[in-house]
């Protein structure tokens, strides 16, 4: 019949080298020749040929089974080959004109002319199989049924629209939509929070630990500087000073022959400030210390005793001691020899400490008028309470860590233990597939991991 | 000539336990005719009965739908044989051009799809005609049952188990279709049972003491003792009948595997299996020197032979309804 394929047309150009050049073709371009079953069908073809009964003898039926079955294989090769092209051309095309990425596969060469022929030659088992989706069935189908060879714009409209509705998960689509990231920062995020403790944070820990021993300067009590109003009293007169040289200058460069006075002349300046704070000083009460002045005052009492007891004494006395007594603090002070009130307060204090009537190993009160001390010992103890706090908190953090990261070893450990059980399972399950039975040893190595698996879950549930 | 009869179509019920010869949608897993349906290597047999005038005449019927199922599929052939040339052409000249133009993209898209679906068509009345032959067969082989054991001739017995061989249905499935089990070298379920008149290897100790693998058939199941009943296929009598565990059975593959669609699905060259040594009935070791290449070729093996210098006999054919896969037992 009309059977005898045009296989000439074809087998030229499969087993070409021309295929080389077309590098960026994935397409294999397979024989699809049909079968050629007058010569490897003969008893289908006899059945063809009959014309005159119109039937199949009983007879035949064993020779004409495996025929039609070879003739079943060479279509069923055929719908894979095909498919496997379709599916390129699809995967191609959605690149658009870039066609470059296309693993080239060179055609396959045609077989040995064996029994079997056209259908057997060529394409050969696809290597890699691809199995086509229920998907892509369908738009195959609905493809072939609007599109029509040599009319290649329609076609292509349909293959458009195809992308569009049924492609969505091909790999060359994907670039496309924008990328939404947000999980990802969402579990970068969550990282930290889930990730093993690794050694270094143990470290930080520690560091954080040591930092508290340095705590104690922040305790320390700095002394006394001078009063910001005899320094600013300083800086003010070194500052006006350097004004009247900027004003004086001129002149003097006119009169040309003091050089030296351009730079503020601090001697001067600490002159002006001890007359300024003699005259001060003068008018102030008293420049002495507390215990200076209660002594004073102490032996004040019973020198205004003594006029009340004898008024009537001496008028040479009561003027004396009235000439004492208008004298200023500060000439009392010249008198008395002593150079500065600070250092006789310091002596008054070691005398009167010697004498038994100080405690000697009282702490230095605080001068309940001094603010700012007070306001740095308030803020001292919320400083230590703080850092109290966080040293405990630290240390817990630091054992609990310490626990963890045991566990975190026991957890690495279990893993191994896990994997080598599912390692021994499959094992197992291909001697089983064998029909063979595990051996001894095997066996042995299978308890062993179950057993140490179970203890390792034992000490992490504990 | 008649005799045996019953071991002849003994012979086919290996195809007939699943569904019958022919690789339809059907899927074995699935199977549906229960009944099994031997191909029958000796028909014509006069019955006098009305009964079987009437199924003979059944028969004509099928007979005469396969005919005109195989001109269906002829004219569905050349149908496509247009459109198969023209993708060779276009093969050709994007060959010839060095370059392949949007044009030619979408003109070889037309034409694969028209291929595919004329291949689609061709093939499903290629299923047609092949579950008609079935059909024909086993309704041929249900009107025959119970046939009285005799011995047979053991040339008579080899060509029968070679014919039978020879119609092992061949699987081919649809794109996507994974092979079933027992086709080719896929095992059989671990709950797979073997039904009555199915062929299996059973490994039966002989007079002598020694273990042998050999060709039987299943006559039963005991579900309670887990025990089947099988008959040696070279039984002399009919008196080797061996009651044996389930682990000494082995089902023999209902379907071939093809190795143009599904080459997983056979031995691969080097694995150990069990074969059944040409002109014997019994199953020996042997690797798999060479795997077949077309639907209907043999396994090319290399039997175990100690009277061979290398240990192994020279390639011999054997069919792939014939090789199984050897599990390594204890027996050496």
């Amino acid at each position: 019949m009309k059977g005898k394929g045009k296989s000439g047309h074809s087998s030229g150009h499969i087993g070409g080298s021309g295929g080389e050049v077309l590098k960026d073709c994935p397409l294999q371009f397979p024989d699809l020749t049909p079968l050629d079953h007058t010569k490897y069908c003969p008893q289908y073809s006899t059945v063809l040929a009959k014309s005159d009964d119109a039937t199949v003898g009983y007879g035949e039926l064993d020779s004409l089974q495996p025929e039609l079955e070879t003739l079943l294989s060479s279509v069923a090769k055929r719908m894979r080959q095909l498919e496997n092209e379709i599916q390129i051309l699809v995967n191609w095309q959605e690149k658009g004109k870039d066609k470059k990425g296309g693993k080239f596969q060179q055609p396959p060469m045609p077989s040995p002319a064996g029994k079997r022929g056209k259908g057997g030659k060529g394409g050969g088992i696809p290597t890699s199989e691809e199995r086509p989706s229920k998907k892509f069935k369908e738009s195959s189908g609905k493809g072939s049924l609007v599109s029509t060879p040599g009319r290649p714009p329609k076609g292509k409209n349909i293959q458009a629209k195809m992308q569009e509705y049924e492609f969505v998960d091909s790999p060359l689509e994907l670039p496309k939509l924008p990328r939404n990231d947000a999980p990802d920062r969402f579990w970068q995020s969550l990282e930290p929070y889930c990730c093993d403790i690794t050694q270094e944070d143990l470290k930080v820990l520690e560091q954080i630990l040591q930092s508290h021993e340095d705590d104690a300067e922040y305790y320390k009590v700095p002394t006394l500087g001078k009063h910001y109003s005899q320094k600013w009293a300083q800086e003010d007169l070194i500052e006006e000073q350097k004004e009247g040289v900027k004003i004086t200058e001129p002149k003097r460069r006119g009169l040309s022959n003091l050089s030296n006075s351009t730079t503020p002349n601090t001697p001067e300046v600490h002159a002006l400030l001890k007359k300024a704070e003699s005259v001060e000083l003068s008018e102030e009460s008293s420049p002495f210390g507390p215990l200076t002045q209660r002594l004073v005052q102490a032996l004040m009492e019973e020198n205004i005793m003594t006029p009340i007891d004898d008024s009537s004494m001496s008028d040479i006395a009561g003027t004396d001691s009235e000439a004492i007594a208008n004298m200023s603090p500060r000439a009392l002070a010249k008198q008395l020899n002593i150079g500065n009130t600070a250092q006789l307060e310091r002596r008054i204090k070691r005398e009167l400490e010697e004498q038994g009537i100080l405690e000697a190993d009282e702490r230095p009160e605080d001068n309940p008028d001094d603010e700012i001390l007070s306001e740095l010992r308030r803020k001292q103890q919320e400083l230590k309470a703080i850092g109290q706090h966080n040293l405990v908190v630290t240390k817990r953090l630091y054992k609990l860590a310490k626990e963890e990261m045991s566990k975190q070893d026991l957890r690495k450990k279990l893993a191994a233990v896990d994997a080598e059980i599912m390692e021994a399972y499959r094992k197992v399950q291909s001697t089983r597939i064998k029909k063979k039975t595990p051996t001894k040893k095997e066996k042995d190595a299978m308890w062993r991991a179950i057993k140490e698996r179970e203890q390792i879950l034992k000490i992490l549930n504990t | 000539m008649r005799h045996k009869s019953g071991l002849v179509s003994g012979g086919g019920s290996n195809s007939g336990s699943s569904s019958g010869p022919s690789p339809t949608k059907n899927k074995p897993g699935s199977s549906s005719s229960g009944s099994s349906g031997p191909p029958v290597l000796f028909p014509g047999i006069a019955n006098t009965s009305a009964s079987n005038v009437a199924a003979e005449a059944k028969i004509k019927d099928m007979l005469k739908e396969l005919y005109h199922l195989i001109h269906q599929v002829q004219d569905e052939r050349t149908r496509g044989e247009h459109n198969l040339s023209n993708i060779g052409k276009t093969h050709e000249r994007i060959l010839q051009e060095q370059k392949i133009s949007p044009y030619y993209k979408s003109k070889l898209k037309g034409l694969y799809n028209t291929a595919m679906q004329d291949a689609e068509s061709e093939a499903e009345l290629l299923r047609k005609a092949l579950d008609k032959i079935n059909e024909v067969k086993s309704f041929r082989n249900e009107r025959r049952d119970g046939p009285p054991k005799q011995v047979r001739r053991r040339g008579v017995l080899m060509s029968m188990l070679q014919q039978n061989a020879l119609t092992l249905p061949l699987w081919i499935g649809k794109p996507g279709e994974k092979p079933p089990p027992l086709c080719g070298a896929t095992p059989a379920e671990s709950t797979y049972i073997a039904k009555p008149r199915d062929k299996v290897a059973a490994r039966v100790k002989g007079q002598d003491g020694e273990e042998n693998w050999i060709l039987s058939e299943v006559v039963s199941f005991n579900s309670s003792t887990n025990k089947f009943e099988v008959d040696d296929i070279d039984a002399e009598e009919g008196k080797e009948r061996h009651v044996l565990s389930r682990r000494r059975i082995v089902p023999l593959p209902v379907w071939k595997a093809n190795p143009e669609t599904d080459p997983e699905a056979l031995f691969p060259a080097g694995t150990l299996v069990l074969a059944l040594y040409p002109q014997t009935t019994c199953f020996y070791r042997a690797l798999i020197h060479d795997p077949p290449k077309r639907p209907h070729d043999d396994y090319s093996l290399l039997f175990e032979d100690n009277s061979y210098p290398d240990g192994y006999s020279p390639p011999l054919n054997v069919a792939q309804r014939y090789v199984i896969l050897c599990k390594d037992d204890k027996k050496k």
